[in-house]
């Protein structure tokens, strides 16, 4: 599975250098874990094709494989943008299963999970670095942006050139503090959003336009 | 006598194959590897089941002549399941009360170790024998500690969860040592215990190869890119 993912990765990669005007850019969402990755790549994916890409859940790490989404195409301002939307693990320095025993878990799945998450946030990395052509970074805005993994990973982002743009998530929640994330990434743009909701989604479709287009 | 029929105490040269199927006279399907040299200290200690070969140094020499008899070579691998004399003893134990608890994995052993004596490309048995005594506690360990096909089977196939042994609880000998040695060679995932884990994301990201799958006992299986281009290409 891996070898046929590997070999079709490098022929896409391949056609995208020749074909790069045409060929859709794929763009990874990444972020830490639980912070409406899927639920945002759910909420682009029906909005323009009429599926969803996976499962949404409370649990951190539903979502413990890279989906992808193909070719959704994006009608801005008379414009049209296609990109692969590819829903990737939420990454993190640390997986325990203990933290899934309080949502009602036995040990046993609470383990598996684990490992299905670890071996999910190797994958999600490599992709970082193989496959991803732009990067829409999601931050929960009700929590601390401060931290270890989101420092590197937009180092990294930073460091490949590629574009990326930050959502600030979960802007219905009380606690959402939008500019607490504009601040820590002052070199980056911040888009506020409720993914959930649906809210200044239009914004977030422009920006997407703008800059993977 | 290197191997006994651990029920009815039938003896066989080594490299024989007529216990590869069972004890010819009385099906058993447990046997014990004495080396020869074991004969003259452990056959008391062991016990000896009824209508074993006696243990006066006649045997031992016997015992040599016969494993060099039938055929020139006899098998490191078949050596795996005797460790030293000592070990040998001890570990064979279980099989004097073989009708009681049998271990699985002491009678694939056997089996195994049966079934690779057949192998015809080893080196001259005899001469093994003979340095037996001089082999040092890393030999021993490395001959006694026969992976057994339960476990290889366990790490070739996805884990059921059902099955999953509870490793934190009943830590199997020698999966620390495994866990801290994949730890210094993979930096990028340390495994703290099943179901634990710390990720280097830097190194994640600059391996060239990714981890595919990890298994429930530290071990983990790495996509090589180097493999499938060369195949590839």
């Amino acid at each position: 599975m891996g070898l046929l993912t590997n070999l079709r990765d490098s022929i896409s990669r391949v056609t995208d250098g020749l074909f790069a005007a045409d060929e859709p850019k794929r763009i990874g969402i990444y972020g830490p874990p639980n912070a409406g990755k899927t639920t945002l790549a759910n909420r682009i994916a029906r909005d323009w094709t009429g599926d969803a890409v996976g499962p949404e859940s409370h649990i951190p790490h539903e979502t413990r494989r890279a989906r992808r989404k193909e070719n959704v195409e994006i009608e801005r301002n008379g414009r049209k943008v296609t990109i692969d939307i590819v829903d990737t693990p939420g990454v993190t320095t640390k997986v325990d299963y203990k933290e899934f025993l309080d949502h009602d878990m036995e040990k046993d799945d609470a383990v598996r999970r684990s490992r299905e998450a670890t071996e999910g946030v190797a994958e999600a990395m490599h992709w970082l670095r193989e496959d991803v052509d732009g990067v829409i970074y999601v931050l929960d805005s009700t929590t601390d942006p401060f931290t270890q993994v989101n420092t590197m990973l937009i180092g990294i982002i930073e460091s490949q050139d590629l574009p990326a743009l930050i959502l600030a998530n979960k802007t219905d929640l009380p606690g959402s503090d939008v500019q607490q994330i504009a601040n820590a990434f002052p070199q980056h743009e911040t888009i506020p959003l409720s993914a959930l909701e649906g809210d200044n989604m239009d914004e977030v479709y422009t920006k997407i336009a703008e800059y993977f287009g | 006598m290197p191997h006994q029929c651990t029920s009815c105490g039938r003896t066989f040269p080594d490299g024989s194959k007529e216990m590869l199927s069972g004890c010819p006279d009385c099906g058993g399907n447990k046997f014990q590897f004495k080396p020869a040299g074991a004969t003259d200290n452990h056959a008391d200690e062991v016990g000896q089941p009824s209508g074993s070969a006696p243990d006066s140094p006649d045997s031992a020499a016997d015992a040599s002549g016969a494993a060099a008899e039938p055929s020139d070579r006899t098998t490191p691998t078949g050596d795996q399941a005797a460790p030293t004399p000592d070990e040998g003893s001890v570990d064979r134990r279980p099989a004097d009360s073989a009708d009681a608890t049998p271990s699985d994995q002491v009678e694939s052993a056997s089996s195994d170790a049966a079934a690779s004596a057949d192998s015809p490309t080893e080196a001259d048995g005899t001469e093994q024998i003979a340095d037996r005594s001089d082999e040092d506690t890393a030999q021993a360990s490395a001959r006694s500690e026969v992976v057994s096909p339960d476990e290889l089977d366990r790490a070739s196939r996805d884990v059921d969860p059902a099955e999953t042994p509870p490793a934190e609880e009943e830590p199997q000998p020698g999966i620390d040592a495994l866990r801290d040695e994949l730890n210094d060679q993979f930096e990028s995932i340390r495994i703290v215990s099943p179901g634990q884990y710390e990720l280097n994301l830097m190194e994640l990201y600059d391996r060239q190869e990714y981890i595919i799958s990890l298994q429930e006992d530290g071990r983990y299986v790495i996509e090589m890119p180097d493999a499938w281009g060369i195949q590839d290409e």
